[in-house]
């Protein structure tokens, strides 16, 4: 989310944040009717699942609907240790009592936010169970530890997020979990839309210079087959732009943000390259 | 004509042995005098002395002098030269080189240059006589290469001292294969291919010859592996990406025959598959030569229906199946062959190359680049290439013109306008080719090289390979039908490439000319090459396998570089096997086995309790926040760990046992009760019955060798094999046999390990002896070096090697290729069954 100028920055804040007035939205180009279908989600109140191979846009598409509607916005980062206490609280101690302590889901049912739990799938299954109860017709968060339940604030939604493919052959949600969700497919953008989001993603990125990006990451992006874990994403092709902007050669701005940061393997490096060279030459 | 009197003397000396001799004497005999007349009675000397030793030889002494007196205007030094070969034995086909070289050795090399020429031959003929003859038999223009002198003639003398002395290699024996490799790769190149020859002329003189005259596998990977410029046969991967990217779809790349002496490298194509060859120029050239050869495929070279067009108006019949040769559509023009070929390819290629700009982004301009710096072209085909560069500017000026305005076409090069449709097909650049052919007067192109040197980067010879025309236009059915058919369609090449040879030899009598013999020889070699790659070369780089078996590099620590592919590993299944010996050996081990069990029983690992006690975790440890709240409340400090966290400890384990099957173990044992390979028997099936109990994945092989190409893999047992009395027969029948290749069973059985998921992995040796095979020269430290190679790789993909052996003297190397600890040397054979499985349970710990 953009932040108003006066936000004050660096200092600490809660992770329920409400948009204020001078906020900006943040850009988001809609690529199809994803909009209308998250409209129509929150107005019912379903939870949504948004899959999507990495930066191609899920999370910036959430902050751009969170402040659409006007709700807070708690993204948790899911990771392989998250366990269940992890969102929803814990007890700790504090001087000679135990002190409860809500976690982030538990902060976002009670004050109505949306809750983004992000790569839902390197989260441990024990803490995807806890979201069962808030996915369906009771919207009731069980306090296990304590012995209590919430009854979920009128506004509370819960989005995740879900990479197929990405690591998934080992790990994936149960399907008693995905078919609680309402999903909505993302991919990269059309060609078109790419280009227009790297001009306004960075200001002074050509018509051509886009272009070029735009066919370097879709050529780049037929590798994946080929060994490559993730496919060139919008977002390193929006750094590549960025890098061009602050001055660096075009290639090597290629390089360092769409081929350095995917793969190891030389010889992919090398064909991916002779792709940036070739539309560079 | 009157003598003075010694010279009659002379005269008479000689006809008393033989009358006809004199005469022949006495023609030779006024140029000697008009050269050097003070020398004329030593010559006469050496001529009777020649003709009384050998009369053929004094004859052709005497038939060639004039000749030499002409040329070096001297006749004293030569002669005293000549008599020198009486010294040696069977000296007389040297001196017979000698005589016919010595005028050209004058001419190429000058008079200092020829008498050190001399004197290195004379060096030879005093070590080894047939190699003296071998030297002064071969030419002088042979000897000192296209552009050195004598001291070209030294640069290929100076390895052979150096391989004289240390090997004992003869000159005779490698000689004219060392001309060709120094030819090819310098001079420098000649040492390291010869050492090499020689641990092979050891092995076995036949081999060993038919490397030197660089006829064997062997010999031409070691060249091709030498060659400088951009190796393509490790980017092959590098390659399909790239086509992949820029034409989608898999095309089927293949290494070619190409070797040095074909002259340029090439790219081709046959319709169906990508030839490359082992080495290209540069980078560049390679590149956009797959992207070149990539378009002939994807823009229809091939396509039956445009080719058959094409034969129409060559006015050629058109063969209903099977492979297609271009020698027809060429052997109309007679003489002009190349010449027509030429400018068919040019107009052909540009056409694919305007193609391949629509998929390829700045194409065109980087061929044409590519061309600009590729520097020296060759004089006779110069025109053809400049041609070739216009109309490359013609395509871009055409592209540029198209994707900007989409308008008309405005480029002022009309000649080529008609191949930039996108409906032209390869009849249209016949046609083309035709009208330029007829409209321009370009110069005979003759010389092969020329010819080669006429093409631009990326581009080939469109005509080396027999066509396979293409059916559909759909490219899913295409690649579905080569799938299917491939085989059906291999016995048509071989009946094709037959009827092919024959065309080609009908032709070359029809036209009976020299030159015209030349091109359907070229495409008959080119067919032959295509037979060849058919039955030598390994399938496709992905697949890998094929009878020869799987290709693994070596390690040469003399060079310090891997030698591509240079061990083949065959993976077999043993054919005896022995229930009863298995039986035998279990009643005997009955009670070791027994022991072994319970012992792995009692440290089978049990899954770890939750852990308590932790300063943080997922729950709270209640017994450990009871004591913690009471011992606050008691005044103390206590330790905040009162969290509990589950783990589970799972070691999990996969292991595979490789047996050196060598001869050697087939030995008595000195002390009696038996050979070494009933112990290795026994301790394998306990290994195995252990490994059954323990629950770890495991595996069992052998191994033994003869040559680098000949590695044989005996799985026993994989590891998703469930044990069988089948298993325990053939180890139970396990046998010795050839010799102990020792790295490339490690690498083999440390590809075994893909797939297995453990996060332990475990390669157990057990041998009995050093790494030896018969073509190791008897440089041990080689094989040793290998497999201390093959070890390290192992460790990199996180395999842990560990070497048991029964050879008491293993500590000498050992500790070198495995490193220190990982290795144990038993010194008791007959505790090596019990030992085996104790070894692993300490191992797996």
């Amino acid at each position: 989310m953009k932040i108003g100028t006066e936000r004050v920055r660096g200092v600490e804040h809660d992770i329920v944040q409400r948009p204020q007035v001078g906020d900006v939205s943040p850009y988001y180009e809609p690529q199809g009717n994803e909009v209308a279908i998250f409209e129509a989600a929150f107005k019912r109140r379903l939870p949504v699942m948004l899959k999507g191979p990495t930066g191609c846009g899920k999370t910036r598409f959430l902050e751009y609907m969170a402040f659409q509607l006007q709700r807070p916005l708690v993204t948790v980062s899911c990771h392989e240790d998250l366990t269940s206490s992890d969102l929803v609280g814990r007890f700790l101690l504090e001087g000679s009592d135990t002190v409860w302590q809500d976690g982030p889901l538990t902060r976002a049912v009670k004050t109505g936010s949306i809750c983004y739990l992000d790569e839902i799938v390197e989260a441990r299954t024990d803490s995807t169970v806890v979201i069962h109860s808030l996915t369906d017709h009771r919207r009731k968060l069980t306090l296990e530890k304590k012995g209590q339940e919430i009854d979920a604030h009128d506004d509370f939604m819960l989005v995740i997020s879900y990479n197929p493919g990405y690591q998934t052959v080992l790990k994936d949600l149960k399907p008693s979990t995905k078919q609680r969700f309402i999903a909505i497919n993302f991919d990269f953008p059309r060609e078109e839309v790419e280009r227009k989001i790297l001009m306004n993603e960075v200001p002074g990125t050509s018509a051509q210079t886009a272009q070029q990006l735009v066919s370097i990451g879709i050529k780049a992006r037929l590798l994946k087959d080929h060994g490559l874990e993730e496919s060139t994403s919008t977002r390193a092709m929006v750094y590549a732009a960025n890098m061009m902007a602050a001055g660096l050669d075009p290639v090597v701005a290629c390089q360092v943000a769409m081929v350095n940061p995917i793969t190891d393997d030389v010889e992919l490096s090398d064909a991916l390259m002779e792709i940036v060279h070739a539309h560079l030459a | 004509m009157t003598y003075s009197p010694a010279v009659e003397a002379a005269l008479a000396r000689i006809a008393e042995h033989n009358m006809g001799s004199r005469e022949l004497v006495e023609a030779s005999l006024p140029a000697i005098i008009r050269c050097e007349a003070g020398a004329v009675l030593d010559w006469l000397a050496a001529c009777q002395a020649f003709i009384h030793f050998e009369r053929d030889v004094g004859h052709t002494f005497v038939k060639e002098s004039p000749g030499i007196a002409s040329i070096t205007g001297e006749v004293g030094r030569w002669t005293d030269q000549a008599m020198q070969f009486m010294q040696w034995r069977s000296s007389w086909r040297a001196l017979e080189g000698f005589l016919t070289n010595l005028p050209r050795a004058y001419g190429a090399l000058g008079q200092n240059g020829a008498q050190r020429w001399v004197e290195i031959g004379f060096g030879w003929c005093a070590r080894h006589i047939e190699s003296g003859a071998a030297y002064f038999s071969t030419p002088v223009v042979v000897l000192a290469g296209r552009h050195g002198g004598i001291a070209a003639i030294e640069e290929l003398a100076q390895p052979a001292e150096t391989l004289y002395r240390d090997r004992q290699l003869m000159w005779s024996t490698y000689l004219p294969g060392a001309i060709r490799v120094r030819d090819l790769l310098g001079a420098s190149a000649i040492l390291p291919w010869a050492v090499r020859g020689a641990d092979i002329y050891q092995t076995g003189r036949a081999r060993g010859e038919v490397y030197f005259r660089l006829e064997s596998e062997d010999s031409i990977a070691i060249l091709l592996d030498r060659l400088p410029g951009y190796r393509l046969t490790d980017r092959h991967r590098l390659l399909a990406m790239l086509l992949d990217v820029w034409f989608g779809g898999q095309f089927q790349l293949k290494e070619s025959t190409w070797s040095p002496e074909h002259g340029r490298p090439f790219i081709e194509t046959d319709g169906q598959f990508i030839y490359l060859p082992a080495v290209m120029a540069d980078r560049e050239e390679a590149i956009l030569a797959v992207l070149h050869t990539a378009g002939h495929m994807r823009y229809r070279t091939f396509d039956r229906r445009a080719m058959q067009e094409m034969f129409k108006i060559a006015k050629v019949d058109f063969p209903t199946q099977g492979a297609v040769s271009w020698t027809p559509l060429f052997s109309r023009f007679g003489d002009d062959t190349l010449r027509f070929q030429l400018i068919f390819d040019l107009c052909e290629d540009l056409r694919i190359d305007f193609g391949v700009q629509s998929n390829v982004p700045n194409y065109l301009k980087r061929m044409r680049n590519a061309a600009l710096s590729s520097g020296v072209r060759h004089p006779q085909s110069a025109v053809y290439f400049d041609l070739a560069m216009q109309s490359v500017d013609a395509a871009i000026a055409s592209y540029a013109a198209r994707s900007n305005a989409g308008g008309a076409d405005q480029a002022k090069d009309t000649r080529f306008t008609a191949l930039f449709q996108p409906t032209a097909t390869v009849a249209d650049a016949y046609r083309v080719a035709g009208e330029l052919y007829a409209s321009m007067s370009l110069p005979v192109v003759t010389d092969l090289e020329a010819f080669y040197a006429a093409y631009l980067p990326g581009r080939s010879p469109n005509a080396t390979r027999m066509a396979h025309p293409q059916e559909d236009e759909e490219e899913s059915d295409q690649s579905q039908q080569g799938g299917q058919e491939q085989g059906d369609q291999e016995q048509e090449d071989e009946g094709g490439e037959e009827s092919e040879a024959a065309k080609g030899s009908e032709s070359a009598e029809q036209t009976d000319s020299g030159q015209a013999q030349d091109v359907p020889s070229y495409g008959e070699s080119a067919g032959q090459s295509t037979r060849s790659s058919g039955s030598h070369e390994k399938d496709g780089p992905q697949s890998g396998t094929s009878d020869k078996g799987i290709p693994y590099p070596e390690w040469d620590y003399r060079e310090s570089r891997y030698k591509r592919n240079w061990s083949w590993v065959q993976e077999k299944r043993l054919g005896e096997s022995n229930m009863a010996e298995t039986h035998r050996l279990m009643r005997q081990y009955a009670v070791a086995l027994k022991r072994l069990k319970k012992a792995i029983q009692s440290q089978k690992p049990t899954r770890t309790a939750p852990l308590s006690q932790q300063l943080d975790g997922d729950d709270i440890d209640l017994n450990a926040v009871v004591s913690y709240v009471a011992e606050r409340r008691a005044g103390q400090s206590p330790h905040p760990a009162i969290y509990k966290r589950r783990e589970i400890r799972q070691r999990e384990v996969a292991v595979t046992l490789l047996a050196d099957m060598s001869t050697s173990i087939m030995q008595h044992l000195p002390d009696g009760g038996g050979r070494l390979v009933d112990r290795i028997r026994a301790g394998v099936l306990l290994f195995a019955e252990s490994m059954e109990e323990v629950g770890d994945a495991y595996s069992i092989a052998g191994f033994c060798s003869k040559y680098r190409d000949n590695v044989s893999y005996y799985t026993m047992k994989n590891f998703d094999e469930v044990m069988s009395d089948d298993i325990r027969a053939q180890i139970g029948g396990l046998t010795g046999r050839l010799a102990t290749r020792m790295g490339a069973a490690i690498r083999h059985a440390t590809a075994g390990f893909e797939g297995v998921e453990s996060r332990r992995r475990l390669l157990l040796l057990l041998s009995d002896g050093r790494p030896e095979d018969y073509d190791d020269g008897g440089d041990r430290r080689y094989l040793h070096e290998d497999t201390r190679m093959a070890v390290k790789e192992a460790v990199a993909k996180g395999i842990h090697p560990f070497c048991v052996t029964v050879d008491t003297m293993a500590n000498q190397y050992l500790p070198q290729i495995f490193g220190p600890g990982h290795y144990m040397v038993l010194d008791h054979i007959n505790s090596l069954p019990n030992k085996l499985p104790e070894i692993y349970l300490k191992l797996r710990r």
